[in-house]
């Protein structure tokens, strides 16, 4: 049914309905940049990972054939044959320069997340690591995963969310309101926890979980963070950002407020990160599911032995 | 043929650019637009969609399948 639908579609990628909160393109941009030296700033897309796998070791069965959508160089899909439960992994991303170094691990291809080109229900489970948070349409691009999945095929993504950057974003903001007068798009506002666990069920996926987990990284200064982010390819590429280059006298302030406010004793700064990770399964008649109401063919009173009493006489 | 792959790419022959797209990959790639079936040209290295008259390359192995990056292909008669 959702495949149909896409049939539809013209050949312009974009549904004009949904609003536009990233510049996918510099975004892709800022991923080509990094790849070539990714390898030194994979810290964070390790513990994603890692996280996956982790979750992967926990299913009793195997996966054949899946997918990793966003997958960088290709260190989740490396991870995941680790746990010797997966066999073939296509992985998918974004840009060029990135798929060419996943094929280390087999087949990749390039794609666009608002065109998945590929087969309904054609795999055992569909991966990403740290790749959704640039995603303007998660719902879309969830169900279209969905899509993608076998009866009892499992989702299992994880992306940035909740307070990740949040002392950046703080601080940023402080600094240009003293420094401009107002401020300017630096970091995005990230999805909520509370926001993306409903998304499962409306992508019609069964047995969703969503759940959060932060980590706090420290550094020298706020440079080295910028740094990092540049070399992950996590840089602004918010439709809204400035498109001038930030004053060195904006950088010190921000640097100088998130010392102020955040800085610990040592003098580094702390960085949050908070991974926000959903899994779910496409619907299978073996799942666990609630019966209807009414459907016992036990009585609780006898399973209790006691006695049931009619809950409109009073005791 | 072998001198012009770089060491990293000899670690597995399924890495090499010059071998076949592995046939598991192409048996679930479909168009990303008409999500219609994919015509392999390995000799041209492309993968062609008929429906929307359009070619997807292959670049060292990859197959792009990006609108923006696909060749139109010649109008050949009415279909």
């Amino acid at each position: 049914m959702i495949v149909r639908a896409m049939d539809k579609r013209d050949t312009s990628a974009m549904n004009p309905e949904i609003p536009r909160l990233f510049d996918y393109a510099q975004h892709c941009r800022n991923r080509t940049r990094a790849a070539a030296s990714f390898s030194e700033f994979d810290f964070l897309k390790t513990e994603g990972a890692l996280r996956l796998a982790d979750r992967l070791e926990l299913v009793r069965r195997d996966f054949p054939l899946c997918l990793d959508f966003g997958c960088h160089d290709g260190l989740l899909t490396n991870h995941l044959k680790q746990t010797g439960k997966v066999e073939m992994v296509i992985q998918a991303d974004p840009t060029f320069e990135f798929a060419k170094s996943a094929r280390v691990n087999g087949p990749a291809i390039v794609s666009e997340a608002e065109q998945l080109p590929f087969a309904p229900a054609m795999f055992d489970a569909v991966f990403s690591c740290l790749s959704l948070h640039w995603i303007d349409d998660l719902p879309g691009l969830l169900t279209q995963m969905r899509a993608l999945l076998k009866p009892d095929g499992m989702l299992l993504v994880s992306f940035l969310g909740g307070s990740t950057l949040n002392e950046l974003r703080t601080s940023f903001a402080e600094a240009e309101s003293e420094i401009a007068g107002g401020i300017s798009p630096r970091a995005a506002l990230m999805a909520d926890i509370r926001d993306v666990g409903g998304l499962l069920g409306r992508a019609g996926l069964a047995l969703p979980v969503a759940d959060a987990d932060r980590l706090t990284i420290n550094y020298p200064d706020l440079f080295r963070l910028m740094a990092d982010l540049r070399g992950m390819g996590e840089q602004n590429a918010l439709q809204q950002r400035l498109r001038k280059p930030t004053s060195r006298q904006l950088f010190f302030r921000a640097a100088q407020i998130y010392q102020e406010r955040y800085g610990q004793p040592d003098g580094s700064i702390p960085a949050s990160f908070e991974i926000i990770t959903l899994t779910g399964w496409a619907p299978h008649e073996s799942q666990q599911r609630p019966l209807r109401p009414g459907s016992a063919s036990h009585r609780l009173a006898d399973s209790l032995d006691t006695i049931e009493h009619d809950p409109q006489s009073k005791p | 043929m072998t001198q012009d792959i770089d060491a990293k790419d000899t670690r597995n022959a399924a890495d090499d650019p010059a071998q076949p797209l592995d046939s598991r990959l192409l048996a679930v790639l479909v168009c990303p637009v008409t999500k219609g079936p994919l015509e392999y040209d390995a000799p041209n290295k492309e993968l062609i969609s008929r429906q929307l008259g359009k070619a997807f390359p292959i670049r060292a192995g990859v197959p792009i399948m990006l609108v923006d990056e696909a060749r139109d292909l010649e109008t050949e008669g009415s279909q």
